[in-house]
């Protein structure tokens, strides 16, 4: 476990040097729209205002605020600070993120058991379906369909809003629908090979109830796997979705990560991508923690 | 049992942390927002502010916002008459004295002036404003040149400062500021002396990169370079509650992405003509959903449509759909310069070879096909009807035969001898469709063989800024309304000349232009220009463009303006019975 904490400021400090890296090797100044060419001089005054003039005075700047003060910096694109666009923003994503996780996991659950335990019939056949289109419909369709369906062909959820419980329904659904896709193939698989094993049918040759047997016996060791695919699942919704983000106009981080790249944002984008890997990481640990929580046949500290 | 119970415990611990985690985080998000009271006028900008510093403002959608927080010298009004057109008036100075040479101006400020924090507006917030835009220069600081010394001034602040961070200590004197043609004669008195006469410097003080600023609330902000003494401010000076300006309009709330609320001032000397007491301005990133924002919601003005939506609305004989000229044109661009990038010779150094490639468009199905919202083709770069007493040159449209009798005459019968030609355009938008159908044209008519290369933005831009291309997708949005804000862009020196066409004939006209005080032989002068330009084609011009709006019917004030100005002063919503939702 000790050796986990120690790794994380590791990995964190790899991955901030490599996105430094990249940032500063892809073409272009964040100053400079497309049409037209800005002075010079304005471009100068405008590197030297953020340490941009080089490589060197950037990365000698940057990394010391960051631990020092916490400070991402100023945006080089936007009057708003990284820390005040990332403080913004991460919570939106976060919400949005943690509901569509709920929906995914309780969801996907629940339609991948019945699919273990009505295996060939008509709901395994349907909890396939829904899987294979959750999978392979891209978000944008989804969303937009959601979208032109519950907001204009039937309005009842205000189109493109923030700011209401009701606002997180529709983009919530919208990303839950991959996450909740893997996560019942995940149980359906788990359950069936769990259904088959040996104490499963002692249990119910012991004359214990089917139900009794598949929710407090057979669940709990096919839950693992869901588990561990929580983390990634986690840390890609709490970050929001570019797509989901831009069809519902949510005001989340999932936009800047794309865009930070596009109008070559080099703080934001570091501060974005900070933030993102400290989130992707800290999920990754808190699901080794929980594998202990439901099997106590693992145990960490060996 | 008690083991069974604990083990149900363990297993339901991960379910109720998310759940408590999803609460936290929806209250944390203020997801759980009350409603809030409505406004009077509700917008969807063209995109996301990026800046309200006026120093810096050069985007649409800053513009149209800061013309609501901000007033300059003069400001624009909707003319008596005819609501569309947008007409210069005095702003915040009350009167203008201009000198017998057209180039002092002496600004005689209102005495009611005030900021939004209830301050007279004085001479010196002028001064202030103005003299950072040179020391902190950024996109429109050009347009200070007109002013005497503005130019110089800038350069040798920026040396002073330069040697002093290279060598630590320089003996270089400080740049002198009282070299420079602003002047804050008394509290309300500014006088600007010009280089030579400037027949649109009213629209330039209109216009934000002009606007004053309030020292006072930036102080707090500022960011002094130990060395240099540099003087910087953190842009957290434009965020509620800090911001403070002189226009009709508060800044109340700024929520990135989703909302900025403008409140009307109780201080602002005209306020009794202000039509709104709260405006909301909306941003989306994706056009089909803020289209549907408008059709399912309270939205008054979207003011950025999609062609194909805007096309299809006026089909089926929508009455809020508008389709008016804009300020720009869509044009390719061929460089110019004697060798290729990689160091070939240029083929297209010929202006013979040029022009076959203009007269070789067939710009009507382009326009048709792809544009859909009457975009007229374009043979001129200047826009057709925006500028009166204009003469509005005009090369010849599609001559195939012309086109081809000139490629052979410049030695390349039949497109044989050209090497393979790059076209390079940004993926953005219908860029690809119109380089395809352009590249197609050019090898049916002429037999030139065009390779496509599309890039992304930001390498599209530096390509094309450093002139690293053979022929490019362009296109140039005026800034000001006066014929120069177009053919400035292709002198010698200018930083926006892309091709690297050099043409002294050209630069003279315009120089003397410059210099002209009479506002007709000022038009013919430039006229001339432009024929050149045209005869020589640096340039491929497409089409004009046209902008599309989509304004609630019972709306005032948004007028079809080219330049996609509005004044939020004047816009007024539909009336709403029983108010707001």
């Amino acid at each position: 476990m000790g050796a986990r904490l120690v790794q994380f400021p590791l990995i964190l400090a790899v991955i901030y040097l490599v996105t430094f890296w990249l940032t500063w090797v892809v073409p272009g100044s964040p100053f400079e729209g497309t049409e037209k060419k800005i002075s010079k001089e304005a471009i100068r005054a405008m590197e030297e205002r953020f340490h941009a003039t080089d490589s060197a005075s950037f990365l000698a700047y940057y990394p010391w605020r960051i631990i020092t003060e916490g400070d991402f910096g100023e945006s080089l694109t936007s009057d708003f600070t990284v820390n005040e666009i990332i403080g913004q923003a991460l919570p939106i994503s976060v919400a949005l993120g943690l509901f569509a996780l709920v929906i995914a996991t309780a969801c996907g659950i629940a339609l991948g058991t019945l699919a273990a335990v009505r295996r060939g019939g008509v709901l395994d056949f349907l909890s396939l379906t829904v899987a294979l289109v959750g999978i392979s419909l891209p978000s944008f369709v989804a969303a937009g369909v959601l979208l032109v369906t519950f907001c204009v062909r039937w309005p009842i959820f205000t189109i493109a809003r923030w700011g209401h419980l009701s606002d997180l329904v529709l983009p919530g659904i919208a990303l839950s629908l991959l996450p909740m896709a893997y996560v019942a193939r995940l149980t359906r698989v788990a359950m069936l090979d769990v259904l088959s094993s040996d104490f499963v049918r002692t249990a119910r040759a012991k004359g214990l109830s089917r139900s009794s047997v598949i929710w407090k016996h057979c669940l709990r060791n096919a839950i693992l796997p869901v588990v561990s695919y929580l983390g990634p699942a986690a840390a890609v919704t709490l970050t929001g979705s570019f797509v989901v983000e831009k069809v519902f106009n949510v005001p989340g981080l999932g936009w800047h990560f794309v865009n930070s790249v596009t109008n070559k944002d080099q703080t934001l984008i570091l501060g974005v991508v900070m933030v993102y890997s400290a989130i992707l990481l800290t999920f990754n640990l808190l699901v080794d923690l929980s594998y202990a929580v439901i099997d106590p046949r693992i145990d960490l500290s060996k | 049992m008690v083991y069974h119970l604990r083990a149900m415990a363990r297993l339901l611990v991960i379910p109720l942390v998310l759940l408590a985690l999803l609460g936290g985080a929806v209250i944390w998000s203020g997801a759980m927002g009350s409603r809030d009271a409505g406004a009077d006028f509700v917008f969807v900008n063209r995109g996301d502010i990026k800046t309200l510093d006026p120093n810096s403002i050069s985007w649409l959608q800053d513009i149209r916002v800061a013309y609501g927080l901000w007033e300059g010298l003069c400001t624009l009004e909707p003319k008596a008459g005819d609501p569309d057109e947008l007409v210069v008036v005095n702003g915040a100075a009350e009167r203008i004295d201009v000198s017998d040479d057209a180039t002092v101006y002496t600004f005689h400020l209102r005495p009611d002036g005030r900021w939004t924090n209830g301050d007279p507006v004085v001479a010196g917030d002028f001064v202030f404003a103005w003299r950072r835009m040179l020391e902190e220069p950024a996109d429109y600081t050009y347009l200070h040149y007109y002013i005497k010394g503005a130019r110089e001034y800038q350069q040798a602040y920026a040396a002073r400062v330069e040697a002093v961070r290279a060598n630590g200590a320089t003996t270089q004197p400080a740049a002198d500021y009282a070299t420079v043609g602003v002047t804050a004669l008394d509290r309300l008195t500014l006088r600007v002396t010009l280089n030579h006469p400037v027949t649109f410097f009213r629209d330039l003080v209109a216009f934000p990169p002009f606007f004053p600023l309030h020292a006072g609330s930036m102080k707090s902000f500022r960011v002094t370079d130990k060395a240099t003494g540099h003087v910087t401010y953190r842009k957290a000076f434009t965020h509620p509650p800090h911001l403070v300006g002189n226009g009709p309009f508060r800044l109340a709330e700024w929520v990135l992405r989703k909302r900025l609320r403008l409140a009307a001032s109780e201080h602002y000397w005209d306020r009794a003509r202000v039509k709104s007491r709260v405006v909301d301005v909306l941003s989306f990133q994706d056009p089909q959903t803020s289209y549907l924002k408008y059709e399912t919601d309270d939205v008054d003005w979207l003011a950025e449509v999609a062609n194909d939506t805007a096309a299809e609305l006026k089909k089926r004989g929508r009455k809020d759909v508008h389709t008016f000229p804009g300020f720009g044109t869509y044009f390719y661009s061929i460089n110019c310069q004697d060798k290729l990038p990689g160091g070939a010779a240029n083929p297209l150094r010929d202006a013979r070879v040029r022009r076959a490639l203009a007269l070789a468009v067939d710009r009507k199905p382009l326009v048709d096909k792809i544009g859909l919202i009457g975009q007229p083709p374009a043979t001129s770069f200047v826009p057709p009807g925006l500028f009166a007493g204009y003469p509005e040159p005009q090369a010849p449209g599609y001559e195939p035969d012309t086109a081809r009798r000139l490629l052979a005459e410049a030695g390349y019968p039949g497109g044989k001898g050209l090497p393979i030609i790059s076209l390079i355009y940004n993926t953005e938008g219908d860029h690809v469709l119109y380089a395809q159908n352009v590249a197609k044209q050019w090898g049916d008519v002429l037999g030139v063989r065009i390779t496509l290369e599309g890039l992304e933005n930001k390498k599209f831009a530096t390509r094309l800024h450093d002139k690293d291309y053979a022929i490019a997708r362009a296109s140039w949005i005026g800034d000001y309304p006066d014929v120069s804000t177009f053919t400035d862009k292709y002198l010698s020196d200018s930083d926006n000349n892309d091709s690297g066409w050099v043409n002294k004939a050209y630069d003279d006209l315009c120089a003397r232009a410059a210099r002209e005080a009479n506002a007709t032989e000022r038009l013919k002068l430039l006229g001339q220009a432009e024929q050149i330009l045209l005869d020589e084609m640096p340039i491929v011009p497409v089409f004009h463009y046209v902008n599309a709006y989509l304004i609630r019917e019972g709306v005032k004030g948004v007028p079809l303006d080219p330049r996609n100005q509005v004044m939020l002063k004047f816009v007024q919503g539909r009336s709403r019975e029983g108010g707001r939702r």
